[in-house]
Parts: structure tokens; C-alpha cells; sequence
């Protein structure tokens, strides 16, 4: 009877074990794993580097953003505890109804969506007129903090319930001194969970800080969600390897003292001897080794070589950019050569950068964004003009660019380019018939049935439906229904052929070899040769998008001159090589053209013999770029694009 | 006794809570050097009257005076006065020394006073050598008696205890009982002492004070409350009584059942219906015939030193308790001497059977 009662127990416990490590540790001993990897590739092994770690502590932005953490979230957890225990004190002494109340008052914003909570926090502050910065950050996070410490330190007033507080009173001790010698030593428990908890909440939170934090705040969270554009570098596994083994340690050696302490009392016990109670002891152990360890980190990288001058006389350039899209070290350059210091801020998306500008939420001198988005932001008159004759390095302006501009800055009054770039097909030589991609390539190849379950597709509704418009040769903003009727059939056509819909993970799965062929940007290219040398890249025929990112000034701008250098100083020989060198898309500085690149497959290259960077003039000629659909064309292309995915 | 000085006043101290009256106008007198006892069951008041007096609870309406001087806004951590709470209240976190010491060093003793006093504190309640102890490996005994001698080091005047044994089983508490009076002996300070438990009332006090509802319903020694209850409510509480309805024929001679009885009270005036109190040790068990009533026993238990009976007679269900046991079902008698018999007005009505004398007289004026 017991036995069979116990098998099912003991496979049903095997089974519990074996889903903790893989759904838990497992991620965490691949991302591991990955910071080792020599390659940025997230599919691929290519040799045991630690070139990772070296990045990631010589990265200043980073090592800020991990000063910022640190300090926030120690900061907001003391003065949440300190305010929490108040707090707590003065529930413990309402009646029993007025607490439950105030409780459930104090419960709401736990049950509160974040997004929610981080809304109404920056709407405050911008109706009070307070402008967003770190102290804003800290404030939102003691705010939401407050509520976690007198969740976990209430319980413990409530056990108070033997007196103790009256009996030091009785026995002729001050309130203050009751509580400091009496309560705290017992509420102690509940307070280090609740600062603990505060402390990993402050650390783990993105969206709070997200809508109140300033012009250059970072925190990791934010700064690694803005990296996203262009893929999450093996920096910041190593990060995490760091954050994670550390919190490792602490739980070790704070387990560590309890058994300690345990087997003392056990010894003490076991030769009748006499043993001292020494309660709470672990529990302060505990949290000494944590501050200790959290303030040494905070320390550490608040002293490492900081940006040079951090108050210049000619004051601070607030720049609001995709997450890692310049040469990190250019922000030094720029301060050596113009006297202004930078602050970097970062977003995703221009959707995300977008309401920031719009509702002035920050105050940021100089924008990069995309064609369309420079579109809607001139015609909601966001932007300021530039004025060209403090921008001389313009001339250096590829006019191919120039002329694309025509579409979103008629004039150019507005925008000054950064980066541009191609729609194309990358493809694996190895994979894929080598005459298929003879001569002229057509965007029908991802219908092929030659390689069905080989074929990526982007998985957003602008990349695909040009695709498939450009195929069929309609305008990639095509308003006309019956043509999106067209597309949206073509499109379910290919469903069966396609082995996945993906956007930034379509290069790692090329790298990684898990197909043939994949929609991708010019300036990803490159980065994949560096890792899988059999990878190439064409622009079909029927043409394809070409977008173009751009630097703006936002009528919020308070460093106009500052913003006029910066964008000069882009388009300076060094930081186009830079920013080349860094990124691998292309930039469109005519000084580039004779700069030689190291080619991963071909060896030494002139830059504008890059047919991937490149593309022909005929090729240009059939390329569009993405416009604003205004509403109902918005309305329109999702309802098909929903009908495409149902399918 | 009465000649001793009083040494705390509670005058006229009402209290309530939402709406709920607690104490009502409430006197009490504590002499020096008294070991006063409230008794009550469980409710009435009684920590309340004594958070009053520690310094925790502001009375609604009222004074306190100590000594003659009025306290009743003094803050618990100025008062002359030391409490040992109903659940002990020591400090998890210090060792039974620190624990003792706590009031000594906030009174800023030098080092040397402070362990004499530990030491004789500890000796005090038998518990030397313990200084080092934690407080969680001591038993609820031991954890009492540190709570005890924590309170004592600091020689106040007046040590109040609320239910200080109410924890701990009847032969601990037994023997606590003693040591406590035996503690109260040798300090020769006050005890204000609170319990739910009759008998240990009776047996450590000078002076008991019988609470119901937030009214005392009766004050006296022991003696006097045991024997002399003024009330149905306070005889009922000190033991198991034979409380019967009864009528006053005239002076010295009452009416039960029809059946009447000699006994020792007088002035009640002529065909009074009155409550009749007849301890359960006070009944004589005699041969049929030999006593005033005659009936027959229906359920015997040995309780101890002696048996436990019912006696059917009369038609009222009597409890006796006798060294000698009657068998169920035999034939037996029933008297009890004129001096064991307490007579008792009867009150006017149910709610009011916890009011006190003087309060019903109040009553009366206002309307
Ligand atoms: N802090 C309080 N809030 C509300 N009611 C209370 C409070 N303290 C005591 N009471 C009420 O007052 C009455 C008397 O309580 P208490 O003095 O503790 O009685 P006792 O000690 O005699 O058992 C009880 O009905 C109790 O519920
Ligand atoms: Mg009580």
C-alpha cells in the first residue's frame, strides 16, 4: 500500500525537479553560456572568448546605467523601508476597521497595472510642471516601493500582539526608545524581506521607470530594452552572468551564516551547555553582506573612468536615439573636439520615441528617426528647422539620399540623414541553388516551393505587405483594396512554405543555419558575414524600401547649437568611420567611399564597392519609401493583416 | 487594615469603546503595602481598569490619583507603578539578564547596582544562574517569574499583575500562587492583582473586589465574599451555590418551597420574596425524617477529598457535598443550620442584576 502510493509521488516529484531546472536554469545556463561566446550570435558556438566581460566594463553607458540601477534601487528601498515601517507604525495603532481600510488602500497599487501606475506617476509630475530626472525615477520607485514594505512588515506588528512595547514603556523607556530597542528587533525580519523585496522590485522594474525617467537616466532595464533595435549584444549576457552569479553568492553566503549559526546552537545544545540566543542575527548578517555588496558594486562603478568633464562651460547635448546606434565612443570625440557634453538617451521604436517628443515629456536637443516618422513629426510641427550653415559637413551628403528625402523632408529643411538602408533577401550559398541567384533576383524566390520551410518572412505588417506589393508590382503604401486583397491572398499563399515569421531573430536563425532564406536590412548583412561566411545578400529586382534614419531637432530643443555640432560632427570623417565600423549599415557620407573595409569574405574593400550597401541606380530607381497611411489606411492594413494571420 | 494609607484613587472613572460602555463610574481605593485581587469573569473590565492605572488606556471621564496627586494624563513611562502582563511580554530578542537589566539602564544604575540586582532578583523568584539563558528555553513558569523579577528590580510602588498565571497548569499555578504571596510578603510593596479564577482570588488576597459589567459588585476580604455574598451574581461566581427563590416569612424564619427554615437575618420586613444562598458543604445529609425536608439522592460523584450529590427534595434539585457517600437512590433528610443560611434581596429585575446599589439609586432620582 505504501509503496504504490509513494511511486507516483516519487515520479511526480522527479518530474516537479526536472521542470524547475529546465523551464528556470535552463534559460539562465544558456545565456551563460552565450556571454563566453566568441560570436554575436545567439544560435551559433564559435570558440570560448571573454571579450564580452572586457566590453562590458569598458562600456561607460552601461556601467552608468548599472550605477543608476544600483543607487535607485538602494535609495528608493531605504526610504520605502524607512517610510513603510512609519507607516506600519501608525496602522498598528488604528482600530481595526480604519487599518483594514488602509490596507486595502495600500493593496491597490500592488494589484495596480504597472503601466498604469507609470502613466498616472509622469502625469503628475507634468501637471505640477516637475520635469522628468533621476529624481523622478527615484521618487516613482519609493512610491511604488512603500507598498511592498508594509506588506511584509505589517504581518509582523500584528504579532506583536504579547506587549512588548507597553512592557519597555512600563518599565520607564521613551516611545522612541521602546521602539528602537524592542519593536524593531522584532518587526527586523519583515523589514529586511520588505527592503529586499523593494530592492529587487526597483531592479527589475522597466515600465515605471520607463515613463519617468529624464533626458540620459538609464537604468539596465530601460537601457537594454532601447538596445533592441539592433539585437541585444553578448554584453549583456555577460552582464547577467555578473548580476546572477553575485545574487548566487549572497544566497550562498548568507545561507551559509544560518547553518553557521544552527550548528552553534545545535553544539551548544547537544554539551548542555548554555545557549545564547542571538535572534535576528542571521537576518542582519544577511542584509550586512547584501548592503555591503550593493554599495561596493554602486562604488565601483560609479568611480570607474567617468565621462571626461562632466560640466562643460558650453553645456549638455541631449540626445534621444535608437538604443546603441552610434560608436559609443564618440561621445568622448565629440566633447574633445567641440567642448559640449552629451548625454545619450535611448528608445526602441519611434513609436516609443514618438509621445516622449510629442508631450515634451523630456527635454531632448537632438532626435534620430525614421523617414516616416520625420514625416508626421513636420507635419505636426514638432521639429525645428536646421540651419545648414552651422552644418558644413553636409556637403559630404550622398545626393542619392538626398533625393530619397524628397519623399519625407521636401527640401530638406528638417532632417539631416544617419543611416540608410535596403530591404533584401539574405541567403546561405550553401543552402540554396547558386543559379537561382545568377543575374536578377525577384522577391518570387520566397514563394518557391523549392525551398519550402527554408524561407523567413518578417513578422510585421509594413515589411511583409511590401514584399509581397513589390512582387506583384503595386506601391508598397498602396491604398487601393482590391491590391491588399491581392497581397493578403499571395501572402496566405506562402503560409505553408514559410519556416517562421521573425524580425530581429531572422539574422541570428541565418547564422545559425536553421534556413535558406530571409527578409532582412542591408545593414544587418554584414554583421551576419562576420559570424557565417556563406551568407549573402541581394535586392530583387522589382525594388524594395528604402528607409533612411535621421537627426532632428525637436522644438523642445534648449541647445540649438549644441544639436547644430553634434549632427555636423556626424557627418566628420572620424565618426562616419566610427559609426561604420560599429554598426555596419551604411551611412550616407560620400568621404566614405574610398574607406577601405576589412571584408569578413572578400578581404580589404573599397566601401562603394559594397554591392550590399550599395545597391545599382536601376535597382534605386523602383525603390519607395514607407509613408504615413494615415488612419483608415492604418485601419485597413490591419484588418488584413489580422485576416493573414488568422489564416 | 482600614487605618493604612491609601495610596491610589480611581474616582469616578467611566471608559467605553465604540459605544460600548466598559467601566462606569468606577471607585476604587488601593491602600499600602494591599494584595488587592480583581475578580470577574472574563470581559467585565478588569484589564481595562488595569491599563488604566499602567498609563495605556485614557479613561473617557475620571481620575487617578496617586498619593493624592492626580495622574490620570501621566505618561505609562513616568508612573510609580510596573506591570506584569497576562502574557508575560519579554523581550524575544535580549537574555533573561538584559531583560531584567532593561529597566535598571534606562534609569541610568551603574553596572555594579544593576547585577546585584539581577542577582537577587533571579534568587528571588528560584531562578539563579539563568542569566544567560534565552528567553524561549525557559517554560511559561520560569517565563513568569522573569517577568516578575523584571518588574520588581525597579522597586516600584505599586506592582500590578494581570492574570499573571492564567497560562500556565493548575499544580504550576498552584505553586505560584505561593510564591507570589510569599513575593509580595518579603518586598512589602502593593499587589493589584487580576483573575477570572475565584479560588486563587481567595486564597492570595487581603482584599477582593468582585466585578461584573464594568461595576464592582462587591469589596471585602475573602471571608466576607466567600461567606457574606451581597448578590446573586457575586455568590453564584465564588462557587458552586445553592441559590434559591424563597420568601422572607418574617425576621429569622424563611420560606423555601414551603418548607420553612430558621435562620440569623432580619429587617426584610414580612412575606419578602427574596434569593436564598446555600453552600454545597452546608447542607446536613441526615436519616429520613431526622431534617427539615426529606428526598432522595440522584447522582453521586467523588470529587476528591469529598463526594458530590444531588438530592432531589422538595422538589428543588439541592447540591451537597459530604465526606460520606450516599448511594443514588437512597432515603435521606436534608437541613442546614440558621448561620449558613445568607439571605439576599432580590433584584428588581433581570438587566438589572449586575447593576450595582447605588447605581439603581441613581436611577431612581433621575426619573
Ligand atoms: N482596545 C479595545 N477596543 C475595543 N474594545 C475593547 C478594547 N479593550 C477592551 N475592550 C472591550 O472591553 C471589554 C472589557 O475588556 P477587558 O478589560 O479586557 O476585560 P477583562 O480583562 O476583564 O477580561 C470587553 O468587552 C472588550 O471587548
Ligand atoms: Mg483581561
Amino acid at each position: 500500500m505504501k509503496n504504490t502510493s509513494s511511486a507516483p509521488a516519487k515520479i511526480a516529484k522527479a518530474l516537479y525537479l526536472l521542470l524547475i531546472v529546465f523551464f528556470l536554469y535552463l534559460p539562465i545556463g544558456a545565456l551563460m553560456v552565450l556571454s563566453f561566446n566568441s560570436s554575436k550570435s545567439m544560435a551559433s558556438w564559435q570558440g570560448f572568448s571573454l571579450k564580452w566581460y572586457k566590453e562590458m566594463f569598458a562600456n561607460e553607458e552601461l556601467m552608468e546605467a548599472l550605477g543608476n540601477t544600483l543607487t535607485i534601487a538602494l535609495w528608493a528601498s531605504i526610504i520605502a523601508t524607512v517610510i513603510g515601517v512609519m507607516a506600519c507604525v501608525a496602522m498598528n495603532a488604528m482600530t481595526d476597521r480604519k487599518r483594514s481600510i488602509f490596507m486595502g488602500l495600500n493593496n491597490i497599487p500592488l494589484l495596480n497595472a504597472d503601466i498604469v501606475t507609470g502613466i498616472s506617476i509622469m502625469m503628475s509630475f507634468l501637471l505640477f510642471g516637475i520635469s522628468l530626472n533621476y529624481g523622478t525615477v527615484l521618487f516613482a520607485h519609493i512610491t511604488f516601493c512603500i507598498p511592498y514594505v508594509i506588506l511584509s512588515v505589517m504581518p509582523k506588528f500584528r504579532q506583536l500582539e504579547n506587549h512588548t512595547y507597553e512592557a519597555a514603556l512600563d518599565l520607564g523607556a521613551s516611545p522612541l526608545y521602546a521602539f528602537f530597542k524592542v519593536v524593531l528587533p522584532d518587526i527586523m525580519p519583515g523589514i529586511v524581506s520588505g527592503f529586499l523585496l523593494s530592492f529587487t522590485m526597483s531592479v527589475d522594474d522597466f515600465v515605471i521607470t520607463h515613463f519617468t525617467r529624464g533626458a540620459g537616466i538609464n537604468t539596465l532595464s530601460t537601457l537594454i530594452y532601447s538596445q533592441l533595435k539592433i539585437g541585444v549584444r553578448p554584453t549583456m549576457f555577460a552582464l547577467s552572468t555578473v548580476i546572477f552569479v553575485i545574487v548566487l553568492l549572497v544566497l550562498v553566503v548568507s545561507n551559509f551564516f544560518r547553518k553557521d549559526e544552527e550548528e552553534e546552537a545545535k553544539k551548544a545544545s547537544a554539551k548542555g551547555k548554555e545557549y545564547v540566543y542571538k535572534g535576528g542575527m542571521s537576518t542582519k548578517k544577511t542584509m550586512a553582506i547584501i548592503l555591503a555588496v550593493v554599495v561596493a558594486m554602486a562604488v565601483a562603478v560609479r568611480f570607474t573612468p567617468s565621462t571626461p568633464g562632466e560640466v562643460s562651460e558650453k553645456g549638455v547635448v541631449y540626445v534621444y536615439n535608437f538604443g546603441d546606434y552610434i560608436d559609443p565612443e564618440l561621445v568622448d570625440a565629440f566633447y574633445e573636439e567641440t567642448g559640449y557634453t552629451v548625454v545619450c538617451d535611448y528608445f526602441d521604436t519611434n513609436e516609443e520615441m514618438y509621445p516622449v517628443i510629442k508631450n515634451n515629456t523630456a527635454d531632448y536637443d537632438v532626435i534620430c528617426a525614421s523617414d516616416y516618422m520625420i514625416d508626421k513629426m513636420i507635419k505636426e510641427d514638432l521639429l525645428m528647422e536646421l540651419e545648414f550653415s552651422q552644418i558644413p559637413n553636409i556637403q559630404y551628403l550622398s545626393q542619392n539620399i538626398r533625393d530619397f528625402m524628397e519623399d519625407f523632408d521636401p527640401g530638406m529643411f528638417y532632417s539631416a540623414p544617419h543611416t540608410w538602408g535596403t530591404y533584401g533577401i539574405i541567403f546561405n550559398r550553401e543552402l540554396v541553388d547558386e543559379e537561382d541567384f545568377e543575374g536578377d533576383v525577384s522577391w518570387g524566390i520566397l514563394w518557391d516551393e523549392k525551398y519550402a520551410g527554408k524561407i523567413i518572412m518578417p513578422n510585421s505588417i509594413r515589411e511583409a505587405d511590401m514584399v509581397t506589393a513589390k512582387l506583384l508590382g503595386y506601391s508598397m503604401n498602396t491604398l487601393d483594396e482590391n491590391e491588399m486583397k491581392e497581397i493578403t491572398a499571395k501572402l496566405i499563399e506562402q503560409k505553408p512554405l514559410v519556416y517562421s515569421y521573425a524580425n530581429d531573430n531572422a539574422r541570428d536563425l541565418m547564422i545559425g543555419d536553421n534556413a535558406s532564406l530571409a527578409v532582412i536590412t542591408s545593414g544587418d548583412v554584414l554583421y551576419a558575414q562576420e559570424d557565417n561566411e556563406n551568407l549573402d545578400y541581394v535586392v530583387p529586382v522589382e525594388g524594395t524600401e528604402v528607409w533612411t534614419d535621421c537627426w532632428a531637432v525637436p522644438k523642445s530643443c534648449k541647445n540649438y547649437d549644441g544639436a547644430m555640432a553634434w549632427i555636423n560632427f556626424m557627418y566628420s570623417y572620424d565618426a562616419a568611420v566610427a559609426n561604420f565600423e560599429y554598426l555596419t549599415y551604411a551611412i550616407p557620407n560620400t568621404q566614405l567611399e574610398d574607406y577601405v573595409y576589412e571584408d569578413y569574405i572578400e578581404g580589404e574593400t573599397i566601401l562603394s564597392e559594397i554591392e550590399i550597401l550599395n545597391p545599382s541606380e536601376e535597382v534605386l530607381e523602383r525603390c519607395e519609401t514607407l509613408k504615413n497611411l494615415g488612419p483608415e489606411g492604418d485601419d485597413m492594413y490591419s484588418r488584413y493583416w489580422k485576416e493573414f494571420k488568422s489564416k | 487594615m482600614a487605618k493604612e494609607k491609601t495610596l491610589i484613587e480611581m474616582i469616578d472613572i467611566s471608559k467605553s469603546y465604540d459605544g460600548e460602555i466598559v467601566l462606569d463610574e468606577f471607585n476604587l481605593n488601593i491602600k499600602e503595602n494591599e494584595f488587592i485581587t480583581l475578580l470577574g469573569p472574563s470581559g467585565c473590565g478588569k484589564t481595562t481598569t488595569l491599563r488604566i492605572l499602567g498609563g495605556f488606556t485614557m479613561p473617557d471621564t475620571g481620575r487617578v490619583l496617586f498619593q493624592g496627586e492626580d495622574i490620570t494624563h501621566m505618561p505609562a513611562n513616568k508612573r510609580p507603578l510596573n506591570t506584569v502582563f497576562q502574557k508575560y511580554a519579554l523581550f524575544p530578542h535580549m537574555n533573561i539578564a538584559d531583560n531584567i537589566a532593561f529597566g535598571l539602564k534606562i534609569s541610568g544604575k551603574s553596572q555594579e547596582y544593576i547585577n546585584d540586582k539581577i542577582k537577587y532578583a533571579l534568587k528571588l523568584v528560584n531562578l539563579s544562574g539563568y542569566e544567560n539563558r534565552a528567553v524561549t528555553s525557559l517554560s511559561g513558569g520560569q517565563q513568569q517569574r522573569i517577568a516578575i523579577a523584571r518588574a520588581i528590580v525597579n522597586e516600584p510602588r505599586v506592582l500590578l499583575l494581570d492574570e499573571p498565571l492564567g497560562a500556565l497548569d493548575l499544580k504550576l499555578r498552584q505553586e505560584m500562587q505561593y510564591e507570589l504571596r510569599r513575593l509580595k510578603d518579603e518586598l512589602g510593596i502593593t499587589f493589584l492583582y487580576v483573575t477570572h479564577d475565584q479560588e486563587e482570588a481567595l486564597t492570595m488576597s487581603d482584599k477582593v473586589v468582585v466585578m461584573n459589567q464594568g461595576y464592582i459588585q462587591q469589596m471585602g476580604t475573602p471571608e466576607q465574599i466567600y461567606n457574606e455574598p451581597e448578590n446573586a451574581f457575586v455568590a453564584d461566581f465564588i462557587g458552586d451555590s445553592n441559590i434559591i427563590d424563597a420568601i422572607m416569612v418574617e425576621d429569622y424564619v424563611v420560606k423555601i418551597n414551603g418548607y420553612k427554615f430558621p435562620c440569623v437575618d432580619a429587617g426584610f420586613g414580612k412575606n419578602k420574596p427574596v434569593d436564598v444562598v446555600i453552600r454545597p458543604e452546608d447542607i446536613i445529609i441526615g436519616k429520613p425524617g431526622k431534617g427539615v425536608i426529606d428526598g432522595v439522592v440522584t447522582s453521586n460523584v467523588f470529587i476528591g477529598v469529598h463526594y458530590e450529590m444531588c438530592i432531589e427534595a422538595g422538589g428543588i434539585e439541592w447540591l451537597c457535598q459530604n465526606t460520606r457517600s450516599f448511594a443514588v437512590g437512597s432515603e435521606v433528610s436534608i437541613n442546614v443550620d440558621p448561620e449558613n443560611i445568607q439571605i439576599m434581596n432580590k433584584p428588581q429585575s433581570e438587566d438589572e442584576e449586575a447593576i450595582s446599589l447605588e447605581d439603581v439609586l441613581g436611577e431612581e432620582k433621575d426619573q
